[in-house]
């Protein structure tokens, strides 16, 4: 369309716009076109010329600025074959919420897959899914592509060159391999940062936290933030650095704490020291004794008693009240010694039943076998099978069948699903989620059988992760990538 | 398979269900129908009068069942048909050891009946498969005098037709003037009730097509920026004159009468000797759903020839009522099949129907068409346009290319080859992730102003995007 014609096609547009013939505002081809008819024809001829100028003869003008986003980054691990994409859709779409979703990428992920980004991808803030997926996080972010694709190793001087979540996973590995190189770098790099950056840089200490730590975390109790010094304070606490912040003094907690702790003595011929929890009298003694629990590190409490983390936790009454119970797990895991936590970890274990599920508050500071064992116990005894849906750092994919077929979840899962109780039948759907994430392959494909076999519909969309980890298996030939 | 006859009789909410499920025990009606090796389970695809296959399960043991089909019978006459098949001639279904997705869908959704049924659940009383089997009663000999009155009365009914949707077109015209002389800005912002008006006029006088496709003008208004509603009203009113002045020039042309007034059935389509058959593999592009001002759902699923050299696509037209639920389609998208379609007479043919489906296809990328000669990605368009200027929606192939976010974030697709040239504008808004993804290929529907985004090719492969 020539210029004219395009000068004349927006006066005709104006006049529609505003009303009233326009006939005389056309371009003289047009008219011609249009001519010898009655003022309303030659108006809607004038319409059909001027509707399929603007269809065919010009187009969208495009802007100036168009922004393009760098291309996603490749990551380290291959794509999810073709064919497996409907079970992960599924197992996506069955999964209540992120928590669930990302879990299902970590199953994927310890099979030496990534997710097709279409079917998922982490969210920028995301710092719980599979270190794999770093590179997408910061793309997420708004990371420009090129920094963030370079594969070096961290230092001072690539510091720079890495995004946020690129960066925190590279610190995570060398806190595991070198953790004076990390923490030289946290010391010197997070200083400028703020609170909120310095803080998850203090949180990744937890990696390989050893004695070589304290005098830097020590130097965090001048912190501006209080985050970072409570933080700081707990990983010190775990190397056996003892000293509330509050401790001491005429209001001193821990004393408080401890006036809630009864000390006995059990045992006939071998008198052996007991602590046991001294039940509150009122509410508002209960709120400050969760309180106190919450804010006092352990190495604090158990020197005011006199003894060691380990032989104060062994000397522990569980089962006299519940909510002290758990309260002391929680202590333990935020600021007692790894030599306590483990040590609790197998009391708890060993004791099985409700013990084992109140041990899942240690999971994030307990070792890759320590998980297990507690876990087996869990399923082995089946009194809260939801329970597993909270594991914080379980690993995918290493449950046997024997470690299920010789507990009791097997049976319990089949007479709910063969039952008539909705209830039960909806929990035991939740059960089958958690243990299709735990289920190594063959696990997931003899428990689906059994499932079914027991009355669950074979297309129930309870079985969707089980049937993605079974049909995982086909992975290491990697032929159809 | 337990099943019986009374089984069926009981099923059937009425006599006149039976007699319509006789009519489909044809196995000609099923292209598919299959049985599970160990479960009670059998399903089929059943050829409707939609432009899909409806599908059909049906659970042996209890007697729960799932159609596509958009009746409000339950169960419908495929269901019963397909019992029925079952009850009489089960060596139809072939036996297979897994379910398709679409049954695995209805059976993790189901939820069983406490208990089994019995045959006194249902009630057969009124109702008999043998009534439901006994031929028709021959029609009465008639006499030539009385032929010859009855398509004396047919003709004077398509002749008080075609008076009625040239009266309706003059209306349009006029109403169409009255918009001009009034102003685009004041219809722009009253279409709403403008268009119903005058659709509820072109209904009363038969244009019922024209009708559904003016109700449908003030949402497609609304979905643009302010600024480009004016033009997009241009370009709707232009093509309606457009239509009406082909219509009056060939009121008897197949595709403009479907334009206006009503379309032709199934078996009329089948029947066409202009209906152009094609069998090939297709895919499944993607699905558009939209329900309508006048309680319709529309439904198209638009597929790609995978054998054509040139881009070549069809789009199965469905319409049900909103009333009636969320309706599972025949296809997802990604399927790919062999299948004959017949298109329905166009000059530029795009709508079509299943005539018969021929099995699945494995999946793969899409056949390197050659990009057009001159470079531009809307060449298909133009052609279109020349064809058929009163349509809208055209499917084309980009060339590469990626998404581009303008100042607004409103999403464009971009030409690899030339990033400063040619962009065009995307409708609603698009996945994140697709910004990052280099594109090889996209299906779309452009209408003269938006992309609909169907699917893509890239490097990690096919994209769903309708």
């Amino acid at each position: 369309m020539n210029e004219l014609d395009q000068a004349g096609l927006a006066r005709l547009r104006d006049g529609w716009i505003s009303g009233g013939a326009a006939f005389e505002l056309a371009p003289a081809e047009w008219k011609e076109v249009a001519a010898a008819a009655s003022p309303d024809e030659r108006e809607r001829r004038l319409l059909a010329i001027a509707g399929q100028a603007l269809d065919v003869a010009l187009r969208p003008a495009a802007p100036k600025i168009l922004r393009r986003r760098p291309p996603l980054p490749v990551l380290a691990l291959p794509m999810l074959p073709e064919r497996l994409r409907p079970l992960l859709r599924a197992a996506l779409k069955y999964a209540a919420d992120a928590r669930l979703k990302t879990r299902v990428a970590a199953l994927v992920a310890s099979r030496g897959f990534v997710t097709h980004p279409m079917d998922w991808m982490p969210a920028a803030s995301d710092q719980s899914g599979p270190e794999v997926y770093a590179p997408w996080v910061d793309w997420q972010a708004g990371a420009d592509g090129e920094r963030q694709s370079r594969r070096e190793h961290l230092t001072a001087a690539t510091w720079d060159d890495f995004y946020p979540a690129a960066r925190r996973s590279a610190l995570i590995d060398l806190r595991r391999s070198a953790p004076a190189l990390a923490r030289t770098l946290i010391e010197t790099k997070g200083a400028s940062e703020p609170a909120e950056v310095r803080l998850a840089f203090i949180e990744l200490m937890r990696f390989g936290l050893g004695a070589d730590d304290v005098p830097f975390l020590k130097s965090l109790s001048a912190d501006r933030s209080g985050k970072v010094r409570e933080m700081a304070g707990r990983l010190l606490a775990r190397l056996g650095e003892h000293g509330s912040p509050a401790s001491g003094g005429s209001e001193d907690p821990i004393a408080e704490l401890a006036a809630f702790i009864e000390e006995g003595k059990s045992g006939f011929i071998r008198r052996r020291t007991t602590y046991a929890p001294i039940k509150p009298k009122s509410q508002a003694q209960q709120a400050r004794r969760a309180d106190l629990f919450a804010t006092c590190y352990l190495g604090d409490l158990v020197a005011r008693f006199g003894k060691t983390e380990v032989d104060f936790i062994g000397a522990w009454q569980f089962g006299v009240d519940d909510g002290a119970d758990l309260f002391l797990v929680r202590m333990v895991s935020v600021s007692g010694g790894d030599a306590a936590v483990a040590s609790l970890a197998d009391l708890l274990a060993a004791a099985g039943g409700r013990l084992a599920i109140l041990g899942l508050q240690l999971t994030a500071r307990l070792d890759s076998g320590r998980k297990r064992v507690l876990i087996s116990q869990i399923l082995h005894d089946a009194q809260n099978l939801a329970a597993l849906n909270m594991v914080e750092g379980a690993e995918a994919g290493w449950l046997e069948w024997g470690d299920l077929a010789k507990g009791k979840t097997l049976s319990t899962l089949r007479s709910a699903v063969s039952g008539d109780n909705d209830v039960t039948k909806r929990n035991a759907e939740q059960y089958l989620e958690a243990i299709g994430f735990l289920a190594n392959s063959v696990t997931a494909e003899k428990l689906i059988d059994e499932v079914v076999a027991a009355g669950l519909p074979p297309a129930s969309s309870s079985l969707s992760l089980l049937r993605l980890n079974a049909a995982l298996t086909e992975n290491p030939s990697k032929s159809d990538r | 398979m337990q099943l019986d006859l009374k089984t069926v009789e009981a099923l059937a909410p009425d006599q006149a269900s039976l007699g319509a499920a006789a009519k489909l025990t044809k196995r000609s009606n099923w292209p598919r129908l299959e049985a599970h090796e160990q479960l009670p389970l059998i399903w089929g695809e059943c050829q409707g009068s939609g432009s899909n296959p409806y599908r059909v399960a049906f659970d042996t043991s209890d007697h729960g069942y799932k159609c596509t089909c958009p009746s409000r019978k339950f169960p419908c006459k495929h269901i019963l048909a397909l019992a029925w098949i079952g009850a009489t001639a089960s060596d139809s279904f072939a036996r297979v050891d897994q379910t398709p997705d679409w049954v695995n869908d209805w059976l993790g959704r189901r939820r069983k009946p406490s208990q089994s049924p019995t045959p006194a659940a249902a009630s057969s009383e009124g109702k008999s498969i043998d009534e439901a089997t006994r031929p028709e009663e021959s029609a009465p000999v008639v006499d030539a005098a009385a032929a010859e009155r009855r398509e004396a009365a047919q003709r004077k009914r398509a002749e008080d037709t075609r008076s009625a949707v040239s009266a309706a077109l003059d209306e349009l015209d006029q109403w169409i003037a009255d918009q001009l002389r009034l102003g685009l800005a004041g219809f722009v912002d009253a279409s709403s009730e403008r268009c119903r008006r005058i659709a509820a006029r072109l209904v009363d006088l038969k244009a019922t097509a024209l009708a559904g496709r003016i109700d449908e003008l003030p949402a497609k208004l609304m979905a643009l920026r302010g600024e480009e509603r004016p033009d997009a009203a241009i370009r709707e009113l232009g093509k309606l004159v457009l239509l009406a002045k082909a219509w009056r020039a060939a009121p008897d042309d197949a595709e403009l009468k479907r334009l206006v007034s009503t379309s032709e059935t199934r078996e009329q389509i089948l029947a066409n000797p202009d209906a152009v058959q094609v069998e090939s593999d297709w895919e499944v592009l993607g699905e558009k759903i939209e329900t309508r001002r006048d309680g319709l759902v529309s439904h198209a699923t638009w597929l790609l020839d995978l054998k054509s050299t040139t881009p070549r696509f069809a789009v199965l037209l469905d319409f049900f009522p909103a009333s009636a639920g969320r309706r599972s389609g025949a296809f997802a998208a990604g399927d790919r099949f062999r299948a004959r379609l017949a298109f329905y007479p166009s000059r530029y043919p795009l709508r079509a129907l299943v005539a018969e489906r021929l099995g699945d296809v494995a999946p793969g990328a899409w056949p390197a068409f050659a990009p057009d000669a001159a470079g531009d990605p809307l060449a298909a368009y133009a052609a279109f346009q020349d064809g058929a200027p009163w349509l809208s929606d055209c499917p084309i192939i980009l060339p590469a290319g990626a998404i581009a976010l303008d100042e607004k974030d409103g999403a464009w697709w971009q030409a690899a080859s030339d990033p400063h040239g040619i962009a065009l504008p995307v409708a609603g808004s698009v996945n994140q992730t697709l910004l990052g993804i280099d594109l090889a290929a996209t299906a779309a529907l452009w209408n003269g102003a938006r992309l609909e985004l169907l699917a893509s090719q890239s490097s990690i492969g096919r994209l769903d995007l309708s």
